[in-house]
């Protein structure tokens, strides 16, 4: 019994050792020789005999490929003047050989974007880093790159093409940014490799079985070509900003000699200010708007009303509405407030009352 | 006592068996020769055409055909005559025509047609066995007349 499975484990293990030939997506690793053997058993004369004779061997060869692939299927959409704008791509050797990949970041002037779009402006500050924490996302462990080192085969880096975008932009302004990797010797760990060569029909090399030639076999991407040894892929950036329009009305409350009762802008009257502010359809939320008006000499402040803030507008005309806040500066007479973020389509006013001296 | 005399008849039997085949022919009467070509496929005036070259240049995914050529050198007819092929490290048998051949997905312990073949799936289970699960290929040839030769040959894929 115990005999019996030793003798399974035995077989086991055998099974183990021919299935482990790897199954990986870039296939059987460059230098690997491959010898077809065979064993010949037969009789002669009634005697058992046996012969065994192999092919000549060759060694697999390098097939050098890249895939540059851009992270989801959106743009990255980005305000004016944001810092550190973040588009994520992946590089993946696909090569059945460990190699450095060099990488560089190219804008472009017009043509087609990413995402059915067209390339309007440029993003300032390019560059380039790899996932160092493989979090996905970039953040502040990430590392600077110019090249991915040592990049064993079927191994794939996600790599940020990070960069700032200038102010003064409109909703729907488009950079398009194109990741190129660019396959390299892997040469001594910690620096970029050389610039990889074919070995074409007709090197000497290419007589010997056993020499490693080196195979491009990358496809084309988005600006390079097929079997280059690199290989890229196109991202963008959209620019949605807030587009804010803003407008003071003002209306006469009282005068000292009608009252309320059709009111005059005569001198001692009360004159209430609205100022609003509104951010277009399609815009970006705009934050931390902050209303200043300096007030003329010809009009007193009036403290007893006070301001208000985050009221609301209906057709054109402010409503009395609005939450106290805001503050006035009796040395540079100006009313000031902050009003809470305000959506796109939304109008936010801000009033307050003054007496025409 | 009586084991020294089987002994001796054993080492009697073993040398008449050397003698004999010595004094037929050669000490192998088989001579074997392997070749590997790449099977390359070239376009041509818009036309694929196979063209088999010797293997320089052999990456992942291309077409290989290896080739064991044997031819009875000897006066003897050869009988029972058997080729085992384990497939080489780092290629899978080629899927078209694997059916044809008889093969082994288990190290060469049982053989059978591929399509009646079952594998471990992984999960506890079988699942029918592809081409690329074949470790091993036999021909049984049975009698090779003194002065035959042949020709055994297999397509493989680069792994």
């Amino acid at each position: 019994m115990k005999g019996y499975s030793r003798l399974l484990g035995t077989v086991g293990a055998a099974v183990a050792v021919f299935s482990a030939t790897p199954a990986l997506a870039s296939g059987t690793a460059s230098g690997t020789t491959i010898t077809n053997s065979v064993t010949v058993n037969y009789q002669v004369g009634g005697v058992s005999q046996t012969a065994t004779g192999a092919s000549n061997s060759f060694k697999v060869d390098r097939k050098v490929n890249v895939t540059v692939a851009e992270v989801g299927t959106t743009t990255t959409q980005v305000s004016p003047g944001q810092t550190q704008a973040v588009t994520t791509f992946t590089v993946t050797n696909n090569s059945n050989a460990t190699l450095d990949f060099a990488l560089t970041a190219a804008q472009q002037v017009g043509g087609a974007g990413a995402h059915s779009n067209t390339d309007s402006f440029d993003v300032t500050n390019v560059k380039i880093y790899v996932d160092t924490d493989n979090s996905g996302t970039f953040n502040a462990g990430d590392t600077e790159v110019t090249y991915l080192d040592e990049l064993g085969a079927d191994l794939s880096r996600t790599v940020f093409v990070v960069a700032d975008v200038p102010l003064g932009l409109s909703t729907g302004a488009v950079a398009a940014v194109t990741l190129t990797a660019a396959s390299r010797e892997s040469g001594a760990s910690g620096s970029v490799g050389a610039a990889l060569s074919q070995t074409n029909t007709g090197a000497l090399n290419e007589v010997d079985p056993n020499f490693v030639d080196t195979v491009f076999a990358d496809v084309a991407g988005a600006t390079d070509g097929a079997r280059d040894a690199a290989h890229s892929a196109k991202d963008d950036y959209t620019v949605l900003a807030a587009a804010l329009t803003v407008l003071k009305t003002s209306k006469i409350i009282s005068d000292p000699l009608n009252g309320t009762t059709n009111p005059k802008a005569i001198p001692g009257a009360t004159v209430e200010y609205c100022i609003s502010v509104a951010n277009a359809a399609g815009s970006a939320t705009a934050s931390s708007v902050a209303v200043s008006d300096p007030l003329p000499a010809t009009v007193t402040y009036d403290s007893g009303y006070g301001i208000f803030v985050d009221g609301t507008v209906t057709s054109g005309v402010c409503n009395s509405d609005g939450s106290a806040g805001g503050s006035y500066n009796s040395g540079t007479t100006t009313v000031s407030g902050s009003l809470s973020n305000v959506v796109a389509g939304a109008t936010r006013t801000l009033r307050f009352r003054a007496i025409i001296n | 006592m009586i084991r020294n005399w089987i002994a001796k008849v054993a080492v009697t039997l073993a040398f008449a068996g050397s003698a004999m085949s010595v004094s037929a022919q050669a000490a192998q009467p088989i001579e074997l020769i392997g070749v590997v070509k790449v099977d390359k496929v070239i376009v041509e005036n818009g036309k694929e055409k196979h063209q088999l070259e010797d293997p320089k240049v052999v990456v992942p995914g291309d077409k290989l055909l290896f080739t064991t050529k044997y031819r009875n050198a000897s006066t003897e007819t050869v009988r029972n005559f058997v080729v085992t092929n384990p497939v080489p490290n780092g290629v899978a048998l080629a899927s078209d025509g694997a059916d044809a051949q008889t093969v082994s997905v288990d190290g060469g312990k049982t053989w059978g047609k591929l399509s009646t073949l079952t594998v471990s799936d992984g999960k506890g289970g079988t699942r029918p066995a592809t081409a690329a699960d074949v470790t091993h290929l036999r021909w049984v040839l049975g009698v090779v007349a003194p002065g035959a030769s042949g020709a055994l040959s297999y397509n493989a894929i680069v792994r």
